[in-house]
């Protein structure tokens, strides 16, 4: 009875293995890419057109491609780092909302031994907070981010199917989005009477301090100020904090493949903080900032430390917490860039 | 979790496994760790919710065994309380307290603040198939379990847990006591209904979602046909999902040798909404008419009490699904037309003439036709968006024709089902396939998993049933 079973059981286990590689050969002649396209995963075929006539990829978010009304030059950050390494061919990938672990799944893939010399990537503060970690736009991140990993397409389908990826709805993820601003503590002076970001942020939107002329409470100014505090109220915990792993995991991986590493750390509006929200906020804004400088510059990554550098003005939004920038906003960014990781921005071998 | 997860495709081998392996007196212990983690995959602190329930049924089946008279209804009484109370607070507390805020409270000021409550999954299961035990153990039908290992079991049994079958004491809880040896047959037949039920959710179920879905968020934008073809869609959804759940279900329990009742008998070919309750979720229609309709005099009364018998069934049917007054609404449109066509067959010749071969085809579309269309109150948000779809389905003007958007090969796994659920007519896909030859075994086997591979929904859904 037992032999019998075994015998079955490997006889499937052949017949598993001989259809899967039958369907994954029709998946990839017929379906693979309408799916790669559902999934909004084309950054996968667009590195795989990049990777032979580009020196430099350019990795980011909206912040990368967003541009103001009053705007007369619709160039990218990357466009205008383009036009100032002129000897090198920047190539660009960018994807609304994309952080860390989609750059990381997507740096896996370039080829060994391909023309890319130099990675940026930005490196975005705001998406170290609990806001972002738990946003509710992971759920298509991550499933585009299956599409990305290195596994034979017809397993990555599956694993699509089978819901292998983080697809929490937004009555999963708020309750734990309200724990770490509850419980994660700031690391603000002692005097400071407001430890978690729930503290701060109850109390400032609660206390009214800001006031209209006629005496009425200024709501708009205290909701920029609460959005300020939920947004970019965190400290970053290095043994915890997700976007940490994966930021380390991708200068392992860059190792692993010989590329430069810069990355792009993008300007919050610390003017604007500092006098909405109160200077307690651009504080720790500029601790996380010293924190990501020291950490990834002694793992022999350029960090180009663009925080403080754009003024409040150029911010394209103005009544809220993003990292969009208007013309001049994204000419600085790009400029610095080149100005701090200059040496990296090449050729392969030159 | 799910059964349609990788977990879940490591879990139950790991689990058949242990079972085999371990002496069958110490199976009890496994079966209850697999159920309890099985349950906690979802929301691990609602598993002191099922230990509530273990415990009142428990004690009450107990103390209902040893009482006599009066004594036996009051703990009978304690069961049921415990267990509608449970269902009550986390299903329906909020129900009532915003109707109550929309119809009364404004009015005389004195309104409730809704709490958000997070709704267990497959409450309405779990309680309903434990309620059935105490019932069973005051009517002196079925004695009561010594043993709370075995009991806890009985509720637990994680490949029924959370969305039925709804089984009874007499047939479940007796076979988890029994020894069951190792048996090729039992793997191979539970394995075939794994497969087939997997195929049924990931390939018709979950590719049919999309399509629904798109017309039930924006029926504006629909042509009637359209909206038509998304009703149907509909149909055969939650078919698939609920069928492919309770044959997985089957199939997982039979690994380990138990055998759980069919839940479902082809019931888009029902030729009445009599005979569609006798083939849809047959452990929930037989639960409400041993322990709802008969016990209210069942069809020996007059013809006003019969109708207002069948009148409450269905809407305490409905009512059980969720919280809603579209539930509410979905299950007295079947008892006002189970009433209809009751009525209808007592014309003379009527009966005689539905007999006839012809008249089967098209009392069988009638069926499928009303069915669909009151799905409409089942599967919408809520009334307003029930009205969106009916008011779409009926319009003759169209302000818009957004084109339904779904890839045209998920049709071939839909036509493979709809050719296997003809061919396995009166059967079971099991029973079907052991009478085939070898090669014809193997080569559906292939089929399936091709289909699995090849055609599951590129998005993973929840099955349906689970939010009862």
């Amino acid at each position: 009875m037992m032999n019998r079973s075994i015998l079955k059981g490997i006889c499937f286990c052949l017949l598993l293995v001989s259809v899967t590689a039958l369907a994954n050969v029709v998946y990839v002649k017929w379906f693979y890419y309408d799916d790669v396209v559902e999934a909004d995963a084309t950054m996968l075929f667009r590195l795989d057109s990049l990777e032979d006539v580009a020196d430099i990829i350019y990795i980011g978010e909206s912040s990368n491609a967003t541009y103001a009304k009053t705007d007369t030059c619709a160039l990218r950050i990357s466009e205008l780092i383009q036009r100032q390494v002129p000897g090198a061919v920047v190539a660009t990938l960018d994807h609304g909302a994309y952080h860390a672990r989609g750059y990381l799944e997507l740096i896996k893939n370039i080829t060994p031994g391909s023309r890319v010399n130099t990675l940026i990537i930005t490196m975005n503060l705001r998406s170290f907070g609990a806001l972002w970690i738990n946003s509710t736009l992971e759920t298509p991140l991550m499933k585009a981010n299956v599409m990305y990993q290195r596994y034979p397409p017809i397993i990555k389908r599956m694993m699509l199917a089978l819901g292998e990826y983080d697809q929490k709805t937004w009555e999963e993820r708020a309750p734990i989005i309200r724990d770490h601003w509850k419980n994660d503590k700031l690391n603000v002076p002692p005097d400071f009477p407001h430890k978690t970001t729930s503290e701060w942020d109850g109390w400032r939107c609660m206390a009214g301090i800001d006031t209209l002329p006629d005496g009425t409470w200024d709501h708009a100014r205290i909701n920029f100020a609460c959005n300020f505090i939920k947004i970019l109220g965190f400290s970053i915990d290095t043994l915890s904090n997700p976007r940490i792993k994966d930021f380390d995991e991708i200068v392992e991986v860059a190792k692993e493949k010989n590329l430069h590493l810069v990355f792009n750390l993008l300007p919050e509006n610390v003017q604007y903080a500092d006098s909405i929200a109160g200077p307690q906020l651009a504080q720790l804004i500029r601790q996380n900032r010293d924190l990501l400088v020291k950490r990834y510059n002694k793992n022999g990554v350029i960090v180009v430390d663009n925080i403080e550098k754009v003024p409040g003005k150029n911010f394209i939004e103005q009544d809220q917490v993003t990292e969009h920038y208007d013309q001049l906003g994204r000419w600085i960014i790009a400029t610095n860039v080149v100005m701090t990781a200059g040496k990296y921005l090449t050729k392969r071998g030159s | 979790m799910l059964f349609n997860s990788v977990q879940f495709l490591f879990f139950l081998p790991i689990v058949v496994a242990l079972y085999y392996l371990l002496a069958p007196r110490l199976r009890w212990i496994l079966l209850f760790a697999a159920s309890c983690y099985f349950y906690m995959v979802f929301y691990p602190p609602y598993i002191l919710i099922l230990f509530a329930i273990v415990l009142i049924d428990y004690f009450s089946g107990l103390l209902i065994e040893k009482s006599k008279g009066a004594r036996r209804k009051f703990f009978l009484l304690i069961s049921i309380i415990g267990n509608i109370g449970l269902l009550s607070y986390f299903k329906y507390f909020n129900f009532f307290l915003t109707s109550w805020n929309d119809i009364a409270g404004t009015d005389i000021g004195m309104t409730f603040e809704i709490e958000f409550i997070l709704l267990p999954i497959g409450l309405s299961f779990h309680t309903f198939q434990s309620l059935s035990y105490t019932i069973e153990v005051y009517r002196g039908n079925q004695k009561a379990e010594r043993h709370i290992g075995y009991f806890a079991n009985y509720v637990l049994f994680f490949p029924q847990m959370v969305a039925g079958p709804i089984e009874r004491y007499e047939r479940l809880g007796n076979q988890l006591r029994e020894t069951h040896p190792y048996r090729y047959e039992n793997i191979s037949t539970g394995f075939k209904l794994v497969l087939y039920g997997l195929f049924v959710k990931m390939c018709v179920a979950d590719n049919l979602a999309p399509i629904v879905t798109q017309v039930y968020e924006h029926p504006e934008n629909f042509s009637p046909l359209s909206i038509f073809l998304a009703l149907v869609a509909f149909s055969l959804q939650i078919y698939a999902d609920f069928y492919g759940y309770s044959t997985i279900a089957i199939g997982a329990a039979k690994m380990m040798g138990i055998n759980l009742m069919d839940n479902f008998r082809q019931p888009y070919f029902a030729v009445n909404i009599r005979d569609f309750w006798q083939r849809w979720h047959i452990s929930l229609s037989t639960w409400f008419r041993d322990y709802v309709f008969i016990p209210m005099g069942g069809s020996r009364v007059n013809t006003f009490r019969f109708m207002f018998n069948i009148l409450v069934l269905f809407t305490i049917s409905g009512f059980w699904h969720g919280a809603q007054y579209t539930f509410l609404i979905w299950g007295a449109l079947h008892g006002i037309l189970y009433l209809m066509e009751y009525f209808i067959n007592k014309i003379p010749g009527v009966n005689a003439l539905t007999k006839l071969p012809v008249a089967k085809i098209f009392l069988g579309l009638k069926t499928f036709l009303l069915v669909t269309f009151i799905w409409i109150f089942f599967r919408a948000e809520n009334m307003d968006n029930a009205k969106g779809i009916i008011h779409g389905l009926f319009q003759s003007a169209q302000p818009k024709d957004v084109p339904l958007d779904f890839r045209i090969w998920i049709l071939i796994p839909v036509f493979l089902f709809f050719i296997l659920e003809i061919s396995i007519v009166k059967s079971r896909f099991d029973a079907w396939l052991q009478n085939r030859v070898v090669f014809t075994r193997w080569f559906s086997y292939a089929v399936l998993i091709f289909c699995i591979l090849l055609f599951s929904g590129i998005k993973s859904y929840e099955f349906i049933y689970f939010k009862f």
